[in-house]
């Protein structure tokens, strides 16, 4: 994809930088020249960078990007950690699209909630966040809503046996199927990412404030 | 007040120069992946992209445009 990105829109500049050297009178077959260096190969550009672009956007590194995010993105990808972010990414499923994975909208239009989403973020990031240091926006910046526990059951379904043998899972399965009670809090299988959490909230009973 | 567009082949030229701008500013995100290059890719690369070749197509349709007309008005001539 990238390669095709690439070669179109060196053929549209290849294109466009003759036509502006040569200075010569727009004529039938210019037009048709331009129409390909102004149209065809650009839009082939645009088509191959935006799949691209979004397949990037899914990415941890884009991810953590963000300065506020590099410790979230880098405790993710340390294989020596064992925060929840940390043992799934090591998941082939979730790889280098951990951050996605979890986080991203299940529903119908998912994809969508979830870029408008993302879009909110840059936009707290640079109205709020930006020139905030790394110490304070651990602690500052907290997800806009309690991660769902339907984002966890989309792998982990809450039916296989056994998952159901497992003593908590069976006694608090109606909390965590209605999301009462988060699969990812200090009771439970502890914080995605614990390392934003100050103590009061490590050692929180991992019921989910409403 | 009537906007005034320059003549097709400065359009043409304006065109080509806001393609060259805007195709690296598309490309850049492929080897760069971080937030500022793909949001600038899809926003201003893509703008300047469709905004020149909104220039090309009214550079063309207003020639097609002056042809029709010149040929309207030769044809009593013949």
């Amino acid at each position: 994809m990238e390669w095709a990105s690439v070669t179109s829109a060196a053929i549209a500049a290849a294109i466009l930088v003759v036509h502006l050297l040569r200075r010569r009178s727009v004529t039938g077959t210019s037009k048709v020249w331009l129409l390909m260096g102004l149209g065809v190969f650009p839009i082939l550009t645009a088509g191959t960078a935006n799949i691209a672009g979004f397949e990037a956007t899914q990415s941890r590194k884009f991810c953590g990007s963000c300065h506020v995010m590099i410790p979230h993105a880098e405790d993710s990808g340390d294989p020596k950690s064992l925060s929840l972010a940390a043992t799934h990414a090591r998941n082939e499923y979730f790889g280098e699209k951990n951050c996605y994975t979890c986080h991203k909208d299940y529903g119908m239009y998912g994809y969508v909630l979830t870029k408008l989403g993302g879009m909110r973020h840059v936009y707290l990031y640079v109205t709020e966040y930006r020139t905030m240091p790394l110490e304070e926006s651990k602690h500052a910046i907290r997800i806009l809503k309690p991660l769902p526990n339907a984002n966890c059951m989309h792998c982990h379904t809450t039916n296989a046996p056994d998952w159901l043998r497992v003593p908590d899972h069976a006694s608090s399965l109606a909390s965590v199927r209605d999301g009462k009670l988060s699969c990812a809090s200090a009771g439970c299988h502890g914080f995605a990412h614990p390392m934003t959490k100050l103590g009061k909230e490590l050692a929180s009973d991992g019921r989910i404030s409403r | 007040m009537k906007l005034r567009l320059p003549p097709s082949e400065r359009l043409l030229r304006i065109a080509c120069v806001l393609a060259l701008a805007a195709l690296p500013l598309m490309v850049w995100s492929l080897f760069d992946p971080t937030v500022w290059p793909v949001l600038i890719a899809l926003s201003v690369g893509q703008g300047l992209g469709t905004l020149s070749f909104v220039l090309f197509l009214v550079a063309v349709g207003r020639d097609l445009h002056v042809q029709r007309k010149l040929a309207t008005r030769i044809r009593p001539l013949d």
